[in-house]
């Protein structure tokens, strides 16, 4: 039925993207990765290399913020995600996802929280090591959220070579992880009582999770990357086994079969499958009222299709190609303070491009 | 056919080693399914292994072909000036070739393990040994002298392996076949899709039968069967299009191609006759 479904959905597709005008609004950016408004006119952002850079929308200036962790910068490893503390406005508190060796060895995935004062982090600590070392950073996921109850969940993808841990609950392989911001674990976390649990699970059975975000109801929406065909939209809820790599509607990027299954009793299936693939590469669910055909849409967007896929909460069986004369391989997605939407394309030399509305 | 032994020797041996590699991800992939409860039957088990052997194992068999061209060309140098049993050379060639191949795919193309089943030691020590016997088949076949029907068996083979792939595609996953060609398969209403999948099957399966009989009896009729049935899918194709109006596709060149191929291992026979 999801092959079916899938089909209908990619054949019926609307590539609608020239009343859209775009505006490059910063140029030449190192492999940036993610960003969050500090204001309307700045921004806080992440180069995969290890850099945290502030950047002003209106006289394009940047500057360095100092005191920011050492990555392993390779393959997909690197500076990920930023985000701002829900009461960043009063601590100046910050969240950062970065891979980095543990012991100069293998890799792993962490998340730190600082302050940012004067630009530079100060009072940065690791409040999360990843239970998923890796001789590679393939794979990271690295995607973070808040709740609704000021806990925050933090996507770790299955590392490619160890897709099977996704199914064992002692590792953070191919989880979603919820924690206080202080680093310790809610104690009403689902598989808190689980001796065979890591008590920071909130899901499991994923694949390489880049779409995280809370809609003001408080649900919970991600999506990750499937193999050779196979993304995936789910709604994440506490405990559930999303399923991989046991099912899937993917094969492997060799051929291979990964499993000849595509669902199995106690194992979630998606709301929405892309096949082929799309690279779902980042989410925002749009609330606000500056382009209105757009609310209460999900903007997911894509590396391999090179657009924005929008998707309506109350119709999640079709979706529509936006921007896609841009024709760049996007990397990130962010609505500003009064609703602009910025895109952040892909690689070495990336850009930040702002849609003005129709 | 002495001058051409040695590639073909190189290709057939990769083509063995590829089925003798393909399992070891299948299987192991089979193992954990099966631990973590998935039913995993008979049935199940042989869909996943010759998807594998045909998906998995065109890709291998292009890096394994230039993996055993390099190692096989050293060792046919080093037998020169060695004295030792060139049996065993050509083995001990075949297993480094397979063990710094599948490294390299690690190193310098994926940086991950793009194969399931080399994962574990266990996984890599069988790899190694499927290239033991790769070289040591390679040995046995450059060894002897073959007439012209070796090629006419390999070419066989090879065009087989293929068809195979769409046979299992249309016995297994139908609706991923059907999409191939351009259609829904559950659009169609259920007699258009039974059919759809019966005549496409029997298609593709038959045509395999054909070319399998060929390979061992040398007989060219079935050869010629298998390319007969292709050049009319060309020529019905175009006919569709150009008299009844359906949309132009590029699949006739396939077929073209694949009527082709048999037709010239059976002429190739007639002539040698």
């Amino acid at each position: 039925m999801k092959f079916f479904l899938s089909f209908f959905i990619l054949f019926f597709s609307i590539h609608s993207s020239t009343e859209y005008k775009y505006e490059t609004v910063l140029d030449n950016l190192d492999d940036a990765w993610s960003f969050v408004f500090l204001n309307e006119d700045t921004i806080l952002f992440t180069e995969m290399p290890g850099k945290l850079k502030i950047a002003s929308l209106t006289n394009k200036s940047i500057i360095n913020i100092g005191n920011v962790p050492e990555v392993a910068y390779s393959s997909q490893g690197g500076l990920s995600e930023v985000i701002l503390d829900p009461d960043f406005d009063s601590n100046n508190k910050i969240y950062i996802t970065y891979s980095a060796k543990k012991d100069n060895k293998k890799i792993t995935l962490y998340l730190s929280s600082a302050e940012l004062k004067n630009n530079e982090l100060v009072n940065r600590k690791v409040i999360f090591e990843a239970n998923a070392f890796r001789r590679s950073p393939a794979h990271m996921g690295a995607k973070i959220a808040f709740l609704n109850d000021g806990t925050l969940l933090l996507t770790s993808g299955d590392g490619y070579d160890h897709r099977e841990k996704a199914q064992k609950l002692d590792n953070h392989f191919g989880k979603i992880i919820r924690i206080n911001r202080d680093g310790s674990i809610p104690q009403d976390n689902p598989f808190i009582s689980n001796k065979n649990a890591l008590s920071d699970i909130y899901s499991y059975g994923h694949r390489n999770m880049q779409g995280l975000v809370i809609t003001g109801s408080g649900e919970i929406y991600e999506h990750e990357h499937g193999p050779k065909g196979g993304d995936e939209l789910n709604i994440i809820k506490p405990s559930l086994n999303y399923g991989w790599p046991a099912i899937t509607y993917g094969i492997d990027y060799s051929g291979a079969v990964i499993s000849p299954f595509t669902e199995k009793e106690g194992m979630e299936q998606p709301l929405f499958t892309w096949i082929p693939s799309i690279a779902p590469s980042d989410m925002i669910f749009y609330e606000k009222d500056l382009y209105p055909e757009l609310k209460n849409n999900f903007l997911i967007t894509a590396l391999v299709s090179k657009d924005v896929k929008q998707i309506n909460i109350n119709d999640l069986t079709t979706q529509k190609s936006l921007f896609t004369d841009l024709n760049f391989r996007l990397r990130n997605i962010q609505d500003s303070p009064k609703g602009y939407i910025y895109l952040l394309t892909d690689g070495p030399n990336n850009k930040l491009i702002k849609i003005l509305p129709k | 056919m002495k001058i051409a032994k040695y590639p073909f020797a190189v290709l057939s041996a990769a083509l063995f080693t590829v089925m003798l590699i393909t399992p070891i991800s299948s299987i192991s992939n089979l193992i954990w399914l099966n631990s973590v409860n998935m039913p995993i039957g008979i049935f199940k088990s042989l869909e996943v292994l010759l998807f594998d052997f045909q998906r998995l194992g065109i890709l291998l068999y292009g890096v394994v072909i230039i993996g055993f061209a390099v190692a096989f060309s050293v060792t046919g140098l080093l037998t020169k000036y060695i004295n030792f049993h060139a049996k065993y050379l050509y083995a001990f060639a075949g297993a480094c070739a397979i063990g710094i191949t599948m490294y390299l795919m690690v190193v310098l193309l994926f940086e991950s393990e793009l194969l399931g089943g080399n994962r574990t030691i266990i996984g890599k020590i069988l790899h190694w040994l499927a290239g033991f016997f790769g070289g040591y088949f390679y040995y046995f076949l450059i060894s002897k002298n073959y007439d012209y029907t070796f090629i006419i068996r390999y070419l066989g083979v090879l065009y087989a392996y293929i068809i195979l792939g769409f046979s299992l595609n249309w016995i297994f996953t139908p609706d991923t076949a059907a999409a191939d060609f351009g259609f829904i398969l559950k659009d169609l209403a259920d007699n258009a899709q039974n059919a759809l999948l019966r005549d496409f099957t029997s298609f593709f399966v038959a045509t395999l039968i054909f070319v399998l009989l060929g390979v061992v009896t040398l007989n060219p009729t079935w050869f010629f069967s298998a390319g007969i049935i292709y050049i009319c899918a060309a020529i019905f194709n175009l006919t569709a299009v150009l008299i009844h109006g359906t949309e132009y596709n590029l699949i006739y060149v396939g077929e073209i191609f694949l009527g082709l191929w048999p037709i010239f291992l059976g002429i190739t026979i007639l002539i040698k006759r």
